[in-house]
C-alpha cells in the first residue's frame, strides 16, 4: 500500500515570496494567484508589497487578488493603486476597494470621497454604501453636486441605504437631477419613507421625461403607501409607454385605489394581454363590487394567464 | 476492435502566445468541471484534450491572461 | 497525468461529504461550524472552485421564502399541490422555514444577491400566489466566496477523487467510502463516522436531442453517481419515475430562464406569439403543456422578450450572457438572434433525476437523514422537491449540523477489507483490457435508448424492451469495456452510474401503474391520476442484489391542503386531456 495524502496543501507562503521575487513577471503574476489561493491574512502584506511590482500586469493582479481579502491593511493597499498611472490597474484597485466590508475600512475610505478621479469617487461610495456607517451621510449628501453622474448616482445610494427621513430633501433635489440615472435612483431611494412629502416628490416624478424614470416613480409610489398619489397613478394611466401603464396599473392594485376602478377597467379590452393580466390583477386586489360585470365579461379571455388572473380576481370580489 | 480517432473541432481554444502554461499556470486545466484540459508536453501549452465540453466557461473566465476562449461545439450552433 | 497508477491510501474523518458543487460546500462548513475540532473532509471528482451545477454561478433564487413576501406555510402548500400531494412537508417546511437565515449569511459570505436603492432585498412579483425570485445580477461570485469560507474554515478539500462506492459496517451503520483518482486511479479509502451524499443531479441519462454527449441541461459532470451509490449501499429512493424535464433554449439546451426574464414581463408563446401555459405552478402539468404545444400544429415554442423596451432587454441579456451559462449570449450571436427583434426557440430537455427541479431522488426526512445511518443525502440528489439552488445550500446545511451532531457521539463502523478489494477488481478490470468498447460508446447507447424507450409518453411495451436492452449494454461493460488512462477510468465509472440510472428509471415508471406529475408520468396505458391505489411514494432499494420497489405513504400534511385548492390544480390537468 503506498501512502500518500490526498488533501489540498495551499501553498507556503515563504515559498511563495520567493516566487514573488523572480525576475519573470509571469511566475510574480501567478505567485499572486498563489497567494489568494492561500485565503491567509498573512497573505495581505505579500500582496501590498507585489501592488507596487515593476510591471503592470503583476500590479493589476494583486489588486485584484487584494479584493479577496478585508481589512484596513487591505484598504490602505489599494488606495495607494488607485492612482496607479496604468488605468487597469487603478480601475482593478478601486473595483477591489468596494469590495470592502469591514466597517473600520470607512475611515480610510472616507478621505478619498474627494480624490480627482471619478471612478474612484464613484467606488468610494459603492463601499460605503454597503457598510452603512453615518460618517458617510455629509460626504454623500455633498456627492450629490459631484460633476460625475456615476458618482452621484453612487452617493444617492450611500443616502438611500442609510433610510433616514432628514435625507428626504436631499433626495428629493436628485430627483431633479440633470442625469436620468441619477434620478432614477434618487426616485427608488426616497421610497423607504412612508410619508405625505416623499408621495409628492414620487408623483412629480410620473412627468419626468424618461420612461424608466416614471416607472420607478410608479414603482415608489406603490411603496410609499400615501393614498394622496392616487391621482397622480391614475392619470399615468394615460402614460405614452404601456410599461409605465403597467407599473401604474400594479401600484394601483397595490394600494387598492378604488378611485382608479373605472380607468382600470378600461385596460381589460388592451390589446397587450401583459396589460389585461395586470388590470384584472388589480381589479382584483381592489375587491370592488363595481368591477364584478366587467371581468365576467373577461372570463373567456384568449390568453390563459389574463383568463386566471380574472377568475382570481372575481374570486377575490366574491358575493354575486 | 482497435479504437480509431475520429476528428472533432474542439470547443475550447488556447491563444498560446498569451498562455503562460509553461510558468507554471494552470488555472484553465484546475478549473474545468469535466477536466478536459491539459497542458501540452510538446508546447507547454494549454489544449484541449478530451472533447467533453460544457461550455460553462470558468477556464475563459479564469484565465489570468485572457488566453481561453469558449466556443459552442459544432452539434449544438 | 492520466496514466494509471498503483496506489491505495486510506484516511480516516469524522464527517465526509462527497460532492463539492452546491449543498456539499455548505454541508462541510456546517459541520466544521458545529463541531471546529472534527475533521472533516469534502470530496469532489473535478475541483471545488469550479464545480458542479452553479460552476459559473446562479443568476437567481427562485424559490427565496422571505419574510413579508411569502409564508413558509403558502410556500410548503404550493410545493404540496404542484407535487399532486405526493410530497413529505415536513422536510419542505423545514427548508422554507430556514432558508431566508441561509440567505442572509450567503449574502454574508459576499454572495451579491439584488438589493433595491435602501439596500433592502429586491425581491420580484411573478404572479398572484406569492413573490419567490430574488435576482442575483453578480451571482458568478457563488462559488469564489463558499470556496474563502471552506478555506477559512480549514476544511479538508480532495480534489479529483471520485466516490465509487459507499462502505457499510456489519452493522448496518455507514462506515465510508472508496474514492479513485481521476488523473492517476489511485484508490483512497475514507473511513468517517458519517457521510453526507451531494453528488448531484442525474443530469446526463437522456441524450440532449443535438446528439452531443456532452450538451446536457445540467452539468454535464453530474452523472447520477449519488444514485448509484445510495442505490449499491442499499438506501432507499423515492419518487423516481418523476423525471425531470424542463424548458429550455433549443440546441444550446441551457435554461431560458424564464423566472429571470418574467419579473421584466417576457413571457412563453407558441409560434403565434400567443401565452398558452395554463398551469400557475412549475410542475410535470406545465411540461405536459409545453409538451402538447410543441407536438401541435402551433409549435414550436418561444420565449418571447421583443414586446419589451430595448433597454429592459438590455438589462436582462445583461444577467443571461453573465451569469450561470454565460455562452447563451456566443449561442444568440452565432445564430444572428436578436432578443429585440427575434422570439427565442425553446425545447425541452432530455429526461433527468434532479429534485431541484421535480422530486426524484435518494428518500430523506427533516434531517437529511437517507434510509441508510449515518448516511445524509442533499441537493439535487435528495428528495425534496423542488429545492434549486437555495434548496441544495439550505438542506446541505441541515445535513452538515446534524451529521456533526451525532458523529460527536459515534465511534468509526467497521468495513469488511475484502469490499475494498472487490470494489479495487470492479473498478480496475477496464483497464485490463487490452481491447474493446470505450466508454463513450457504452454511454451513448445508453442514453440513446433512455430516448427511445423511457422518455414520455411512457409505455410499457417500450419500457420493457429498454431493460433488454440495458441489460445487454451492462454485459458488454462487464465483458469488454476498456480505458486507456485515468481520465477515461473516470468515464468509465460514470457510465456506470449512467446505467444503473438508466435501470432504475426504467424500473420505477414501471411500478406506477398510474398517470402523475403531468409529462414527468405521463404512461398512456393508464392515462389517469389513481388517488386510491398510488396516492403514496414509490421506493426503489436493492435488497438482497435485486432491485426492488414497494409503496410509502405520504407523511401527514402539517400545512392541510384545501379540497377547493387541490381541484383547481385538477381542473387545469382535466382541460389538457380534453
Amino acid at each position: 500500500m503506498t501512502v500518500f495524502e490526498p488533501f489540498e496543501a495551499f501553498g507556503d507562503l515563504e515559498e511563495i515570496a520567493e516566487r514573488l521575487a523572480s525576475e519573470d513577471p509571469s511566475v510574480r503574476r501567478l505567485a499572486v494567484l498563489d497567494l489568494v489561493e492561500t485565503s491567509s491574512g498573512e497573505a495581505v502584506p505579500l500582496l501590498a508589497g507585489a501592488i507596487l511590482d515593476v510591471e503592470p500586469v503583476v500590479r493589476q493582479q494583486a489588486a485584484q487578488a487584494l479584493g479577496e481579502f478585508d481589512g484596513i491593511d487591505v484598504a490602505k493597499a489599494l488606495i495607494g493603486a488607485v492612482a496607479d498611472p496604468v488605468a487597469e490597474v487603478a480601475r482593478a484597485a478601486a473595483d477591489s476597494l468596494a469590495e470592502l466590508r469591514d466597517p473600520e475600512a470607512s475611515g480610510v475610505l472616507l478621505p478619498l470621497v474627494t480624490h480627482p478621479a471619478a471612478f474612484v469617487r464613484a467606488a468610494v461610495f459603492r463601499a460605503l454604501k454597503a457598510l452603512q456607517v453615518d460618517a458617510s451621510l455629509g460626504p454623500a449628501i455633498t456627492g450629490l453636486g459631484d460633476d460625475d453622474p456615476g458618482v452621484r448616482v453612487q452617493a444617492v445610494g450611500v443616502i438611500g441605504y442609510l433610510k433616514k427621513t432628514e435625507t428626504l430633501p436631499s433626495l428629493i433635489s436628485a430627483t431633479r437631477d440633470k442625469s436620468a440615472d441619477v434620478r432614477l435612483a434618487a426616485v427608488n431611494a426616497l421610497s423607504f419613507a412612508r410619508n405625505e412629502v416623499a408621495a409628492q416628490a414620487a408623483a412629480a416624478a410620473l412627468s419626468d421625461p424618461e420612461w424608466q424614470v416614471r416607472a420607478a416613480a410608479a414603482e415608489a409610489i406603490g411603496r410609499i403607501g400615501q393614498a394622496s398619489a392616487a391621482v397622480a397613478l391614475i392619470a399615468s394611466l394615460a402614460d405614452g409607454y404601456w410599461q409605465v401603464r403597467q407599473k401604474a396599473l400594479q401600484n394601483l392594485g397595490r394600494l387598492r385605489v378604488r378611485d382608479g376602478v373605472e380607468a382600470i377597467v378600461a385596460f381589460l379590452d388592451d390589446e397587450l394581454p401583459s396589460l389585461r393580466k395586470d388590470a384584472a390583477a388589480a381589479l382584483g386586489d381592489i375587491a370592488d363590487q363595481r368591477s364584478r360585470d366587467a371581468l365576467t365579461r373577461h372570463t373567456g379571455d384568449a390568453d390563459p394567464d389574463v383568463r386566471k388572473t380574472v377568475i382570481w380576481a372575481l374570486g377575490q370580489i366574491g358575493g354575486g | 476492435m482497435p479504437i480509431a480517432h475520429t476528428p472533432t473541432a474542439v470547443p475550447v481554444v488556447v491563444d498560446e502566445a498569451k498562455c503562460i502554461a509553461d510558468k507554471g499556470c494552470t488555472v484553465c486545466v484546475d478549473v474545468c468541471p469535466l477536466d478536459v484540459l491539459r497542458i501540452s508536453d510538446l508546447t507547454g501549452k494549454a489544449y484541449m484534450k478530451y472533447d467533453e465540453c460544457w461550455y460553462c466557461m470558468p477556464c475563459e473566465t479564469d484565465c489570468p491572461t485572457g488566453a481561453v476562449t469558449v466556443n459552442i461545439p459544432y452539434l449544438l450552433r | 497525468m492520466d496514466e494509471i497508477k498503483n496506489g491505495l491510501s486510506e484516511v480516516v474523518c469524522d464527517i465526509l461529504v462527497i460532492g463539492g458543487g452546491t449543498a456539499g460546500p455548505m454541508a462541510a462548513y456546517k459541520a466544521k461550524r458545529h463541531s471546529p475540532g472534527a475533521r472533516v473532509v469534502l470530496l469532489e471528482k473535478a475541483n471545488v472552485k469550479r464545480s458542479g451545477a452553479i460552476a459559473m454561478g446562479m443568476d437567481g433564487l427562485n424559490n427565496a421564502v422571505i419574510p413579508g413576501y411569502a409564508t413558509p406555510e403558502q410556500y410548503t402548500k404550493e410545493i404540496t399541490i404542484a407535487n399532486d400531494g405526493i410530497c413529505d412537508q415536513a422536510p419542505v417546511y423545514k427548508y422554507a422555514s430556514r432558508c431566508f437565515e441561509i440567505i442572509q449569511e450567503l449574502d454574508g459570505f459576499g454572495i451579491k444577491f439584488q438589493k433595491n436603492e435602501n439596500g433592502d432585498f429586491d425581491v420580484k412579483k411573478v404572479h398572484h400566489l406569492g413573490s419567490y425570485v430574488l435576482p442575483m445580477p453578480n451571482g458568478d461570485t457563488v462559488k469564489k466566496a463558499l470556496y474563502r469560507q471552506l478555506r477559512r474554515e480549514k476544511v479538508l478539500i480532495s480534489n479529483r477523487y471520485m466516490a465509487t462506492r459507499l462502505l457499510t459496517g456489519r452493522d448496518g451503520r455507514i462506515a465510508g467510502a472508496i474514492a479513485v483518482n481521476t488523473r492517476s486511479a489511485e484508490f483512497l479509502v475514507l473511513r468517517a463516522k458519517t457521510v453526507i451524499l451531494c453528488a448531484g443531479a442525474a443530469g446526463r441519462l437522456g441524450l440532449p436531442q443535438s446528439g452531443y454527449l456532452w450538451g446536457t441541461y445540467e452539468n454535464a459532470t453530474n452523472s447520477g453517481d449519488g444514485y448509484a451509490m445510495a442505490y449499491h449501499a442499499g438506501a432507499a429512493l423515492a419518487n423516481l419515475e418523476c423525471y425531470q424535464i424542463n424548458p429550455l433554449i433549443k440546441d444550446y439546451n441551457g435554461p431560458a430562464c424564464a423566472y429571470v426574464a418574467g419579473p421584466f414581463g417576457a413571457y412563453t408563446t407558441n409560434s403565434e406569439g400567443n401565452r398558452f401555459i395554463e398551469c400557475d405552478y412549475w410542475s410535470g402539468q406545465m411540461m405536459q403543456e409545453f409538451y402538447n404545444e410543441l407536438q401541435s400544429g402551433k409549435g414550436p415554442v418561444f420565449l418571447k422578450l421583443n414586446h419589451l423596451h430595448s433597454d429592459t432587454i438590455g438589462k436582462i441579456e445583461a444577467v443571461l450572457h453573465q451569469v450561470e451559462r454565460p455562452s447563451r449570449g456566443r449561442f444568440h450571436e452565432n445564430r444572428g438572434t436578436n432578443y429585440r427583434e427575434r422570439m427565442i426557440e425553446m425545447h425541452i430537455s432530455e429526461i433527468g433525476f434532479c429534485s431541484g427541479h421535480s422530486a426524484s431522488g435518494v428518500y430523506v426526512d427533516e434531517f437529511a437523514r437517507t434510509t441508510v445511518p449515518g448516511l445524509y443525502a442533499a441537493g439535487d440528489m435528495a428528495s425534496v422537491p423542488h429545492n434549486y439552488m437555495l434548496g441544495a445550500f439550505t438542506n446541505g446545511a441541515v445535513a452538515g449540523e446534524h451529521a456533526a451532531e451525532v458523529a460527536a457521539n459515534i465511534d468509526l463502523a467497521d468495513y469488511d477489507a475484502a469490499d475494498v478489494i472487490r470494489e479495487q477488481q470492479r473498478v480496475l478490470a477496464v483497464t485490463r483490457r487490452e481491447d474493446g468498447i470505450p466508454p463513450n460508446q457504452l454511454e451513448y447507447k445508453t442514453r440513446r435508448f433512455v430516448n427511445d424507450y423511457l422518455q414520455p409518453p411512457k409505455v410499457t411495451a417500450k419500457m420493457k424492451l429498454g431493460q433488454a436492452r440495458f441489460a445487454e449494454i451492462r454485459e458488454d461493460m462487464e465483458s469488454a469495456m476498456v480505458v486507456r488512462d485515468a481520465h477515461e477510468l473516470m468515464r468509465s465509472l460514470e457510465a456506470a452510474s449512467i446505467l444503473d440510472c438508466a435501470e432504475m428509471a426504467a424500473f420505477a415508471s414501471l411500478f406506477r401503474t398510474e398517470s402523475r406529475w403531468g409529462l414527468y408520468h405521463h404512461r398512456v396505458e393508464y392515462p389517469e391520476k389513481n388517488d386510491d391505489d398510488w396516492f403514496c411514494h414509490s421506493i426503489l432499494r436493492k435488497r438482497d442484489g435485486r432491485m426492488t420497489a414497494e409503496k410509502r405513504p405520504v407523511a401527514p400534511y402539517i400545512v392541510p391542503i384545501d379540497e377547493s385548492e387541490r381541484s383547481a390544480y385538477d381542473r387545469q390537468r382535466i382541460r389538457q386531456h380534453a
